[in-house]
């Protein structure tokens, strides 16, 4: 908009100036017309001199404007080139003037010829033809035409002028009314962008709040499973005491009604009856014996089963609510004592232990002891038979955090169940060692609290490599965000 | 002067309580057992109506305690029969399912004279309390306090 205000005020300024110029020029035209009949008046009232006195001075005078009048003639017909009335007025003016130029020159011709009379003669002709006056209404008809255009040239520059001041003026009106609303916006936008930093501001501090408070919610839904988890393993063992104590006593009980049978049954012919354990039945009766035996050892073998998955799921919980204590550990020792303490089972399998330089971290004793002892545990215990075992234990460290990879050239783990294998009381393989099926989910519980990662990669018959990450200094941030 | 040694069995599971008198009687012990299934009818007998405990003055007796009870803890019955000047002296076998490592200290410190898990295994359940048996015939239950 200012743009075309701008080119609107220099559009018109320009205007304005040609205008103007216009004005000047019709003043000039006139200015010559003017000075064009001076120059005839002057040529007239010199030849009228000369003739009468016959001085040279006239003569001179007289030359001198007749001199001058075709240069100022020119002048004029070329300024007033543009306007077609002005220019037949023209043409009647240089006619007029010729034939007054003419008759100047022959008037100056009689005079010179010394005939005054002629010349005389000539003049009056030429006040008959009226040929000066001719010339002076042709100018005053040239000088009206003038005046009427001055006239109006002057009314178009005024209005020019006039426009193009309002022009600017409104232009820089507009100027000021911008320069308003653009602050008016600049406050404006400023201050919604306040607001906004403070919306921010407090959605941030929400957040926080929202997160500390999910925290607190999860530590507490995780404390209540581990409370439920310790209460209900706990209140499982009173009835399977029960179970367990009744059917031994059934058991009993059972021993002595078909030792009362084999009594009834069998009456020894000779003296007292056989010791207890040692009785005698007829076939059916053995056989009804036997399964009651049966069907107890089920029940017991079931229970007994029952006790070591309530054992395990206890002693979880127990691990969960112990309180890590981070120390500085020597890993390598660690393992030493570990492998040591398994040196009885890695020799029964033919195993070897390999330590490689391990890094030492700074993380809780009793939990890294359990890690590495299942781990390796592990590795010894699913060795294929009878091939010597392998066993290695790497360490290294990365970006914060050392990595160990506990390797062996066992039976391996179907990849399909490398999940499987960190479940709660699951196993993978042939069942043929005896396991509850929760080391590694113990481990995997241990490591994740221990601020870190475990992975295994293994396939069948080609060993495994379990791999476990864990934050070289383990500190009482990573307690916090995990308790 | 030598007064029989009552046992008194504050066991809240009947089943656990009849597995405990049987084997009690197995191991030859042939005390008197006055079995309670909860922690308020225990109290009551072993501190009187007026709670002093000035009702037991005198008598002799050995008090197997089980912590898991429906009204009340274990452990505060301990706690208050070990403050208690006419109990203190009798000891308390405290027979429970707990393994904590935790409960077992506490209940130590607070003068329990022996701590027993029952153990699922009824072999173990059954050596555990015939041992208790023979400590109670070698025992020297000392009469409470005059």
């Amino acid at each position: 908009m200012l743009t075309v205000i701008s080119a609107g005020s220099v559009y018109l300024v320009n205007k304005a100036r040609d205008d103007s110029k216009w004005v000047v020029h019709t003043l000039e035209v006139e200015n010559q017309i003017n000075a064009l009949l001076l120059e005839i008046r002057r040529a007239e009232s010199g030849a009228r001199g000369f003739l009468l006195t016959h001085s040279a001075d006239f003569k001179t005078d007289h030359d001198k404007a007749v001199a001058a009048i075709i240069p100022v003639l020119d002048r004029i017909t070329r300024l007033t080139g543009d306007n077609p009335a002005q220019r037949d007025n023209i043409e009647k003016l240089s006619a007029a003037i010729e034939t007054r130029l003419g008759q100047f020159a022959q008037e100056m011709d009689f005079v010179r010829q010394s005939q005054p009379d002629k010349a005389i003669a000539m003049v009056r002709e030429a006040a008959a033809a009226n040929t000066t006056s001719a010339i002076g209404s042709v100018a005053g008809a040239m000088i009206q035409e003038e005046e009427g255009l001055f006239r109006l040239r002057s009314t178009n520059a005024d209005r020019s002028q006039t426009l193009a001041a309002s022009m600017t003026g409104i232009g820089s009106g507009l100027v000021v009314l911008l320069t308003l609303i653009s602050i008016w916006l600049v406050r404006r936008s400023a201050r919604a962008r306040d607001d906004a930093e403070l919306r921010l501001r407090d959605a941030n501090l929400n957040l926080e709040a929202t997160v500390d408070e999910r925290t607190a919610d999860l530590r507490e839904a995780n404390d209540e499973i581990q409370r439920f988890a310790y209460i209900v393993s706990h209140d499982l063992r009173s009835p399977l005491i029960n179970i367990m104590g009744f059917t031994s006593e059934l058991e009993e009980l059972g021993g002595d009604i078909f030792r009362r049978i084999g009594g009834l049954t069998h009456v020894p012919a000779d003296g007292p009856p056989l010791p207890s354990g040692e009785v005698r039945l007829e076939d059916p009766d053995r056989q009804l014996s036997g399964d009651f035996s049966e069907a107890l050892g089920f029940i017991k073998s079931s229970i007994a089963k029952m006790d070591r998955l309530i054992s395990a799921i206890l002693n979880l919980t127990r691990e969960g609510r112990r309180e890590f204590e981070p120390v500085k550990i020597d890993t390598r020792e660690l393992i030493e004592t570990i492998v040591s303490t398994l040196a009885h089972q890695a020799a029964e399998a033919q195993a070897e232990i390999h330590i490689a330089p391990l890094p030492n971290i700074i993380s809780d004793r009793l939990a890294l002891e359990q890690v590495f002892s299942n781990l390796i545990d592990n590795a010894i215990k699913y060795l294929k038979i009878g091939v010597p075992g392998d066993v290695r234990i790497r360490g290294r460290t990365k970006l914060g955090y050392a990595i160990f990879e506990i390797s062996d050239n066992g039976r391996g783990i179907d990849p399909k169940d490398h999940q499987r294998i960190f479940d709660l009381f699951r196993r993978a393989g042939t069942q043929d060692k005896p396991g509850q099926g929760i080391g590694l989910a113990h481990v995997r519980a241990l490591v994740r609290r221990l601020g870190g990662t475990m992975s295994v990669s293994s396939e069948l018959n080609t060993g495994s490599t379990f791999t476990i990450t864990l934050p070289i200094t383990w500190n009482t941030s990573n307690r916090n965000a995990d308790r | 002067m030598t007064q029989p040694v009552s046992i008194i069995m504050i066991e809240d599971d009947e089943g656990h309580a009849r597995l405990i008198e049987r084997n009690i009687r197995r191991s030859g012990v042939n005390n008197e057992i006055i079995s309670f299934t909860n922690g308020t009818d225990a109290m009551k007998h072993l501190f009187g109506a007026d709670g002093s405990g000035l009702v037991q003055k005198g008598n002799a007796l050995l008090i197997l305690l089980d912590l898991n009870l429906p009204d009340m803890s274990g452990i505060d019955i301990l706690k208050q029969i070990k403050e208690n000047k006419y109990l203190k002296a009798s000891p308390v076998v405290v027979l429970t399912t707990t393994d904590d490592s935790q409960e077992i200290k506490r209940c130590y410190e607070l003068g329990c004279n022996v701590y027993i898990t029952k153990p699922v295994n009824y072999e173990n359940f059954a050596n555990a309390i015939r041992q208790l048996g023979l400590f109670f015939s070698v025992i020297q239950v000392p009469p409470a306090a005059t």
